[in-house]
């Protein structure tokens, strides 16, 4: 039973982790909040939906297409929203980006209407383990999300564009002197980070259901995860993610599981007033601070 | 008919000024005080669903605590209480700054919120409690009963504006926008500023808690959807649309937003572009809220009290004020503390 609670625990923590990657990376690079990444993974689930049941488009490649149109989306709306209002610092980004999560949230009620919606998608069979059971869809959900990691690390790590994503998050100015093209790098950022909110929010869909609602739910759960992993390092996030996805399904062991974002947020409160600068800190080290 | 126009309009009014209200008690917090608080929500849940349970006739409901106190000393009651619950959230979060005060106090509202949910046996879960009493409701019963609201509701908004305006022109109010615009001078001067914090932050709870009964009042019911993030943004928004630092502003853009979005709801449509209709007020919320960003960020009053004159209205000076504070904190990756050490 204990074993059955930490694998659904893992898949949650896998999507969480996927959810704030991208958050923390536009935190770092853009240098605010945007409330309105919960919007893109209520649109990523939508969109999943009309390109699965609507167009007929395998799982996997629905999966691909939303990644790619939301990113798109992404740097659409950076463009247009975020940018004329750059200049003038982080509190009139951060009530830009609520203006814009109210935005879309009325977007998609109008467009998709109230309905909880249902991706009707086979998990195929599950194997044991031990006294507890894991479906292929689960291993699917959480290898995707090692899969994505890796690949991010990859990308951040080895490659030019990446570096220079990495510069930037640690000095705009600096990295603008140097001649790095600050506008490559945002575009690229905000690519990544709605395609894997879309991404997210699709897997949230299939694991549960799609509501308008799937984006207000979650913001909350993505700010908690980046400020546990001290909104900063990529592989911290991560592992936030996976720990907050753990600890709420093992609270609801213990305390009725209608608490299980209450549990969320107390940990949340928590780590900010003992540990304001993040689980697992060593120092400040802002060289590192890629996402 | 049209009688019914104009009872839907003197509802919306009272809307309208319950807004007002909260938006003038930001504008002390957030617009005067510094503190950008997302718990709006909580507060007035604490104080709404306090002044209901002490008051509400226990017939019919099986619920833990229903004293069935007069209804004025459960508006003095709700006021206590939720000023109690903002300092005990106060006292971890005001040692925060900038965002990290944003999420903590977004969060708290949201624990509150899933409390009031998931605590049943005191608070009757997402069934809420329908069966309210509202004040002189027998005098003037009826539909024209609005009007009696409407009328509590002007003198509540005179009472709290004459009381902001007290406080604004007093040398607490000015020791107060003293430390939000230079925190370092305010304590080498030797004011108090965790104190003044933590005392600012309990009044907005008070008042909150007093004003909460109007809400439930115009909604004749208490069910916890009524306490989400929207109440927050919605007075956020007519804050800033307003001008934030200004008490006409909050007035002014509580009128303009919620009149204008609960007027729309009024349109006639066809029944299949009921969606798109019950989503206009989010939608015009959040573009208002973007263009006001873009084009008027000191919103259409600009804050009156500065201490740097000759730069009033100058496009975004106070966000850009306010932004410059908390930018030192960006990229960081750790809010600062204050604390007296």
């Amino acid at each position: 039973m204990l074993l059955q609670v930490i694998i659904f625990g893992l898949v949650q923590g896998s999507i969480l982790a996927l959810a704030t990657v991208g958050f923390a990376m536009t935190r770092q690079t853009e240098g605010f909040l945007n409330i309105a990444h919960g919007q893109y993974l209520a649109i990523g689930a939508f969109l999943g939906l009309v390109y699965f049941d609507n167009l007929g488009a395998n799982v996997f490649v629905a999966g691909l297409l939303v990644v790619l149109s939301m990113g798109v989306i992404g740097v659409a709306i950076a463009r247009i929203v975020f940018d004329p209002v750059r200049k003038r610092g982080a509190l009139v980004l951060l009530f830009t980006s609520i203006g814009l999560a109210y935005a879309l949230y009325g977007a998609i009620i109008a467009i998709f209407g109230t309905d909880v919606k249902l991706f009707s998608v086979s998990f195929g069979k599950s194997f044991a383990i031990g006294s507890a059971s894991i479906t292929v869809g689960e291993i699917i959900i959480i290898a995707l999300a090692l899969l994505t990691v890796a690949g991010l690390w990859l990308f951040l790590t080895f490659t030019r564009l990446g570096m220079w994503v990495r510069a930037v998050a640690s000095n705009p100015e600096l990295a603008r002197v140097r001649g790095i093209r600050v506008q490559i790098v945002s575009s690229t950022v905000w690519f990544i980070a709605a395609g894997l909110a879309g991404l997210a929010g699709m897997l949230l869909a299939i694991i549960g259901s799609a509501s308008p609602e799937l984006g207000w739910a979650n913001i909350l759960v993505i700010l908690a995860v980046a400020v546990m992993g001290g909104v900063g390092r990529i592989y911290a996030v991560i592992a936030a993610g996976l720990l907050l996805g753990l600890v709420m399904s093992l609270s609801a062991e213990v305390i009725p599981i209608a608490y299980q974002t209450v549990v969320a947020f107390g940990v949340l409160v928590l780590v900010l007033v003992v540990r304001p600068e993040g689980l697992f800190a060593v120092k400040r080290r802002r060289e590192i601070a890629a996402a | 008919m049209s009688s019914g126009w104009i009872l839907y309009a003197v509802g919306v009014l009272n809307l309208v000024g319950f807004y007002a209200i909260v938006a003038m008690v930001l504008n002390l917090e957030a617009g005067w005080g510094g503190m950008w608080d997302l718990g709006l929500a909580g507060l007035l849940g604490v104080g709404g669903y306090f002044y209901v349970l002490s008051t509400v006739d226990s017939s019919g409901l099986d619920l833990n605590f229903t004293p069935g106190w007069p209804m004025l000393l459960g508006i003095l009651g709700s006021g206590i209480v939720t000023a109690f619950v903002a300092f005990l959230i106060g006292i971890p979060t005001l040692r925060l700054r900038g965002e990290y005060f944003l999420i903590t106090t977004f969060a708290f509202a949201e624990m509150i919120r899933q409390l009031i949910i998931n605590e049943s046996d005191f608070t009757n879960g997402t069934l809420g409690i329908t069966s309210i009493d509202r004040p002189f409701a027998t005098t003037f019963g009826g539909i024209k009963y609005e009007w009696v609201l409407l009328g509590i509701t002007v003198l509540s908004v005179l009472a709290i504006y004459l009381l902001m305006r007290r406080l604004g022109h007093a040398p607490y109010g000015r020791n107060m926008r003293s430390f939000r615009d230079n925190e370092t001078l305010a304590l080498a001067l030797g004011k108090n500023v965790t104190r003044r914090r933590i005392q600012i932050f309990v009044l907005a709870g008070f008042l909150l808690g007093i004003v909460a009964p109007l809400y439930v009042w115009h909604i004749r019911a208490i069910v916890p959807s009524m306490y989400g993030p929207d109440i927050t943004f919605t007075a956020w928004t007519a804050l800033v649309v307003g001008g934030i630092g200004s008490i006409g502003g909050s007035i002014l853009g509580a009128l303009l937003l919620v009149g204008f979005t609960q007027g729309l709801l009024f349109i006639p449509v066809s029944a299949e572009y009921t969606n798109v209709l019950s989503a206009m007020p989010q939608l015009l919320l959040g573009i208002a809220l973007i263009l006001i960003m873009r084009w008027r960020p000191d919103g259409l009053i600009p804050e009156r009290f500065s201490f740097t004159p000759g730069n009033r209205g100058s496009g975004g000076r106070f966000l850009r004020s306010r932004a410059a504070a908390i930018g030192g904190l960006l990229g960081r990756g750790s809010p600062e503390q204050s604390g007296r050490s």
